[in-house]
């Protein structure tokens, strides 16, 4: 069963196309991505799907209701999370969330338990929320940002960059959040330009590029659309072909061989595997083993970036 | 459900909205504050005095020269010399307007209501003989001109002391002024035989100065300008906040959040309204209160009447603070549009200073201001404790600009939606 059903639509601004007749479903629980670089059309598409802006041509669904037809149902089950901190600064956490839970029709001794849970599920210290939003960190700001758009319990949710400008501790604390949203059967549309993000939690994703979807699929369904391998790169202090032999027969290795590093003037052993994290530490032992020395060993995955790479010749942060 | 759903909607813009203002210095300052500013500014400057130093006098003439006068038992209604002496009044700097009658204080249209309201600072009543005398026509049985007096009546605004001496000795000096130009061609104009005769006889006016019935108490100009600065919360607090409400919101990103919530538009706009005008009454009381403290003005409080007046004012306010809080790109755009218009219409709603002394287009742009309106009807209310229907005309000129003026900052605003 599909959360989301957007149908050919166009978004045009004046001469621009934005969204150029695109069609796509997210089904009920499903984490979603959608990645691309600036300007592909991932915001346009979000501010459609939240009825901030009207298609010019297409249909989309939320749940059973279509935001055309039924705006305000849409918005009962649709929870949104700007990519920008959309918080009053004058307010504190309680104030704007109290603020927002009133538009969506909460009041009283729920509206006043439901901002107590989010402020625990949002890791939100009681008393620092009673300070002006203006003096929080900027991790704090996105938590209170993501516990607006939950008040009233929807059903889909629409992150726009939730965790832009995050530092990386930040940055994990959110995506331990959004996934326990997931764990909650939420279904969630998540936008971002950072390929880890859309890995670590998205379990399909939409790469976005001039208003199309130029690819879809899991993580791993789209990274094995590119032609490049995994691999180990270990610089040894010798290298002999009964070394490379050793390595080969290491389960889950699909190949192993030598290249002359000119610089060092000493031979590179080249990994090939899928799985370059489970078998690292068998591979540095089996040269270890041999009495080598290991100089430095680098592992070089394929990402969803070389996928946008190779379909678009760009870099996502181009 | 819904109605209640909606109630808490709006009290929720509304708190909100309020609370941005009561808890941001700047805000608090420009749309509190910076009217208090002006008013304790300007009332210890002038307060205590009054228009001296004025250029252009505002007299209201009320000539009575044409009306039916007997003349040697023959029906005269001839104006010619009152007319021109009019003309002259005109042609040497003062400011002149015609009224049928004196009239009283509380009767619109007439020359005691006028000068009660402080649009003129004097008025000139000219006799209905006043031709009759001038030119001789009263003569006895031999046909000889015989020594009949002509009676000006000058009446000068007793509020403004000071005002009213310069008022007065001006018009007196033009009247001394006239009278020796009239004689040096009365003489000329006499036979010889009867020169010495006609210098007796052409000394035909007698003047009569009188202050004039503005109201029972002794007022200054600060006792109007009181109330008038209502005008001026309407400004500062009304339009002001108005056109920055909606833009900021846009800037911030927070308008677009509660576009995205089940929430209506009408919804959106009720709520700012309600809070623009919890802060227009707000402002309204501390205007009020700082001057019944500092100045000690004697008001009257016809609280119905003066909170009808805010409120009906307030709403050409804030739809003007609609209009550009809805088309203006963003928030540097809605103040800087904001401050060029509301710096140069505080002086023309007649607050501080009556709109005669400024020239005539000026003057009826003021006039048409509702702003003004109300400045007006509330201190015909407030000051010279005229009752409601006094202020009728401006109570519906306010209603009708009012709901103009918001009806278009509503579709500017509806407008506004479509570009988040």
């Amino acid at each position: 069963m599909n959360d989301i059903e957007v149908d050919s639509v166009t978004k045009r601004f004046e001469d621009m196309v934005a969204v150029d007749n695109l069609s796509m479903t997210v089904e009920k629980g499903e984490l979603f991505g959608l990645l691309g670089p600036n300007g592909a059309g991932k915001s346009t598409l979000t501010k459609m799907i939240s009825g901030m802006l009207n298609p010019t041509s297409g249909t989309i669904k939320v749940g059973k209701y279509s935001i055309q037809d039924d705006p305000m149902k849409v918005k009962e089950i649709l929870g949104v999370v700007p990519q920008d901190i959309v918080l009053y600064d004058y307010l504190n956490a309680k104030e704007n969330l109290a603020f927002y839970g009133r538009l969506y029709g909460l009041s009283g001794r729920k509206l006043k338990n439901r901002i107590k849970e989010l402020l625990q599920f949002t890791q939100l210290d009681e008393k620092a929320m009673k300070r002006h939003v203006s003096t929080y960190s900027g991790g704090m700001k996105r938590r209170v940002n993501i516990a607006a758009a939950l008040l009233h319990e929807p059903q889909v949710m629409l992150l726009d960059e939730p965790t832009a400008g995050l530092d990386p501790q930040n940055k994990h604390a959110l995506w331990k959040i959004i996934q326990s949203l997931k764990k909650q059967g939420k279904t969630i549309v998540l936008t971002t330009h950072m390929m880890d993000e859309a890995e670590e939690l998205c379990d399909r994703v939409a790469i976005m590029d001039k208003g199309k979807i130029i690819a879809l699929g899991s993580p791993s369904q789209l990274v094995k659309k590119v032609k490049m391998e995994n691999t180990i790169t270990v610089v040894p202090d010798k290298t002999s072909p009964s070394l490379i032999e050793q390595i080969k027969s290491i389960a889950g290795v699909k190949n192993a061989y030598t290249v002359p590093d000119e610089n060092e003037k000493r031979e590179t052993i080249k990994v090939i595997t899928d799985n370059p994290d489970d078998i690292l530490p068998d591979v540095v032992s089996t040269i270890v083993n041999t009495g080598t020395k290991v100089l430095s060993v680098q592992l070089s995955r394929v990402t969803l970036e070389d996928v946008f790479i190779m379909l678009t010749g760009r870099s996502l942060r181009e | 459900m819904n109605l209640k759903r909606s109630i808490n909607q709006v009290a929720a813009i509304a708190k909100t909205d309020f609370l941005g203002v009561l808890r941001n210095k700047t805000a608090i300052f420009f749309t509190l504050l910076f009217p208090l500013f002006f008013i304790v500014i300007i009332g210890f400057t002038f307060g205590q005095s009054g228009e001296e130093g004025l250029s252009r006098i505002a007299v209201g003439v009320v000539n009575l020269d044409g009306e039916l006068v007997a003349v040697n038992v023959t029906d005269s209604f001839n104006s010619t010399i009152g007319d021109l002496f009019v003309q002259a009044l005109e042609s040497v700097n003062f400011t002149v307007t015609g009224y049928g009658e004196y009239g009283d204080r509380d009767t619109n249209g007439t020359a005691a209501y006028a000068i009660s309201r402080g649009d003129i600072d004097a008025i000139l009543v000219i006799p209905a003989n006043f031709t009759e005398t001038l030119s001789f026509q009263y003569t006895n049985n031999l046909g000889v001109p015989v020594a009949t007096k002509s009676h000006l009546e000058i009446y000068v605004d007793p509020t403004d002391t000071t005002g009213a001496l310069i008022t007065q000795q001006s018009v007196l000096g033009f009247i001394s002024g006239f009278i020796k130009e009239y004689q040096e061609i009365a003489l000329k104009q006499a036979p010889p035989d009867l020169k010495a005769y006609i210098e007796v006889v052409a000394d035909p006016l007698t003047i009569s100065i009188s202050e004039a019935d503005v109201t029972g108490a002794e007022l200054q100009w600060i006792d109007y300008m009181v109330p008038g600065t209502l005008g001026l919360v309407l400004i500062w607090s009304g339009l002001n906040h108005a056109s920055m409400t909606i833009a900021t919101e846009r800037t911030k990103g927070t308008f677009q959040r509660m576009v995205i919530a089940p929430v209506s538009p009408t919804v959106v706009l009720l709520g700012k309204l309600i809070s623009a005008l919890a802060i227009v009454y707000m402002s309204a009381f501390i205007m009020l209160l700082s001057g019944v403290l500092l100045f000690q003005v004697n008001l009257y409080w016809n609280i119905p009447v003066i909170v009808l007046g805010i409120f009906l004012g307030a709403l050409s306010a804030i739809g003007i603070g609609l209009i550009i809080s809805s088309l203006a790109k963003n928030e540097e755009a809605a103040n800087s549009i904001s401050v060029i218009i509301s710096v140069p219409l505080q002086f023309f709603i007649g607050a501080f200073f009556p709109l005669s002394i400024m020239p005539e287009a000026a003057q009826d742009f003021g006039e048409a201001l509702p702003f003004t309106k109300l400045v007006n009807a509330m201190q015909d209310v407030m000051t010279r404790n005229l009752p409601f229907d006094a202020v009728i005309p401006e109570m519906v000129y306010l209603a009708v600009s009012g709901l103009i003026l918001f009806l278009v900052g509503t579709i500017a605003y509806r407008i506004s939606m479509r570009r988040l």
